[in-house]
C-alpha cells in the first residue's frame, strides 16, 4: 500500500454502484469535489437530480468538477457544463481528501480551528455541506431551523479505514456503505 | 489477530496503523466486516495456504450481500458464558436480526448492554437468519449479511 497512488480528490480501491445522474444549478455553479456527498431533489422534468448533500445522501460523486488531474484531457470541465455527474452507492473503498478537517462549531464561530480527529472504525455521515465527518451534530449546532428540527444525524453511510496523517498524504480511507 | 488466530466468518473492525496499510482487528461488537477464511482451517491443512494469513499478517475482508454458512456464531448466552452458571443455548430463528458479539462472532444478543459498555445498546446489525443451526445442517447457521 506504501506506492498507493493519491492524486485525485478520491481514489477508488474497491468499486461499488455507479451511476449518472444530472447535477442541479447550485453544483454546476460552484462546483464540487470528488467524493462529495449529493442528495436527491425534485425536478420539473424527467431525469434524476442530484444537489450538494446537507447531511442526507444519495451517495458521492465520484470525481470533482475540475480535478487537476483531468486538465488538458477530454474530462476538462465537462461536467459541470453538461451537467451530469457519476454518483457511488453501496459498498465502495475510497480514499479521499473531502473530509471535514476541523468542528463544526470551530469553522463556524471564527475561533481557533480545532481539528478533528479521526480513528479506524470511527462511523461517518456527511456534514452540511456534504463532505464526510464523524460529527453528527452539525444538524443541531447549524442553528438553521430546517436542520434542527432532524436532531442528530445519524444517516451512517460508512467506517473510518484509514485515519488521515502525512504517511497517506492526508487522505483518508472510507469502507462506503449507502 | 495473527498469535490468536480466528475462525472462518471472525467479524472485525477497522484498527488504527502506523502504517500506510489497512488493519483489522477482533470486532468488539462494532463492525467492518467479516475475514472469509479462518487462520488455520482443517481444509487448509497440507495446502499453500497452510498457516500462510497469520504468518504473513493478512486475511480477505468480506462487506456487502453475502449468503454463507458459519460456525462463527455465539452458541451460548452472553449472560452464561460470563456468568459461570450452566451455558444456556441461544435459539436462532430464521429472519432474526443479528449483529457481532463483544469478541466477534454473530448472535442475536446486544452483548454492550449487559457487559457495561458505554456505547450500548449495540444496533450495529449486519445480517439476519437464513437457516437456524440444526444437526440437519451440521449445526451451521446460514446468514444473509448487509454490511
Amino acid at each position: 500500500m506504501s506506492d498507493q497512488t493519491r492524486t485525485r480528490d478520491s481514489v477508488i480501491l474497491v468499486k461499488g454502484d455507479a451511476y449518472p445522474v444530472t447535477v442541479d444549478g447550485i453544483l454546476a455553479t460552484q462546483g464540487w469535489l470528488g467524493g462529495q456527498g449529493v442528495q436527491w431533489v425534485a425536478s420539473a422534468l424527467d431525469e434524476f437530480v442530484v444537489t450538494q448533500s446537507n447531511g442526507y445522501y444519495a451517495g458521492f460523486m465520484l470525481w470533482g468538477s475540475n480535478e487537476s488531474s483531468d486538465q488538458f484531457t477530454a474530462m476538462t470541465e465537462n461536467q459541470p457544463y453538461y451537467r451530469f455527474g457519476t454518483v457511488g452507492a453501496g459498498g465502495w473503498h475510497i480514499l479521499t481528501t473531502t473530509f471535514e478537517k476541523y468542528t463544526f462549531l470551530s469553522r463556524k464561530s471564527g475561533g481557533p480551528l480545532v481539528p478533528l480527529v479521526y480513528h479506524a472504525s470511527d462511523r461517518l455521515v456527511f456534514s452540511i455541506r456534504g463532505y464526510w465527518t464523524k460529527e453528527i451534530t452539525e444538524w443541531v449546532d447549524s442553528g438553521i431551523p430546517d436542520l434542527v428540527v432532524r436532531g442528530l444525524n445519524e444517516y451512517y453511510i460508512g467506517f473510518v479505514t484509514q485515519s488521515p496523517s502525512a504517511l497517506t498524504n492526508f487522505y483518508m480511507g472510507i469502507q462506503v456503505s449507502i | 489477530m495473527a498469535t490468536q488466530g480466528w475462525v472462518g466468518g471472525q467479524g472485525v473492525r477497522w484498527a488504527d496503523s502506523t502504517q500506510d496499510e489497512f488493519i483489522v482487528t477482533f470486532s468488539d461488537g462494532i463492525y467492518g466486516g467479516f475475514l472469509l477464511w479462518g487462520s488455520n482451517e482443517p481444509s487448509d491443512q497440507f495446502t499453500s495456504m497452510t498457516g500462510a494469513q497469520p504468518l504473513y499478517g493478512y486475511g480477505t475482508f468480506c462487506a456487502g450481500g453475502w449468503i454463507i454458512a458459519t460456525i462463527a456464531f455465539e452458541q451460548f448466552t452472553y449472560a452464561s458464558r460470563t456468568g459461570g452458571g450452566p451455558l444456556v443455548p441461544i435459539i436462532y430463528t430464521v429472519g432474526q436480526r443479528v449483529l457481532f458479539s463483544l469478541r466477534g462472532l454473530f448472535t442475536n444478543e446486544d452483548e454492550w448492554t449487559p457487559s457495561g459498555d458505554p456505547r450500548a445498546p449495540n444496533t450495529y446489525f449486519i445480517g439476519n437468519v437464513v437457516q437456524a443451526p440444526a444437526p440437519e445442517n451440521n449445526n451451521y447457521i446460514v446468514l444473509q449479511t448487509s454490511i
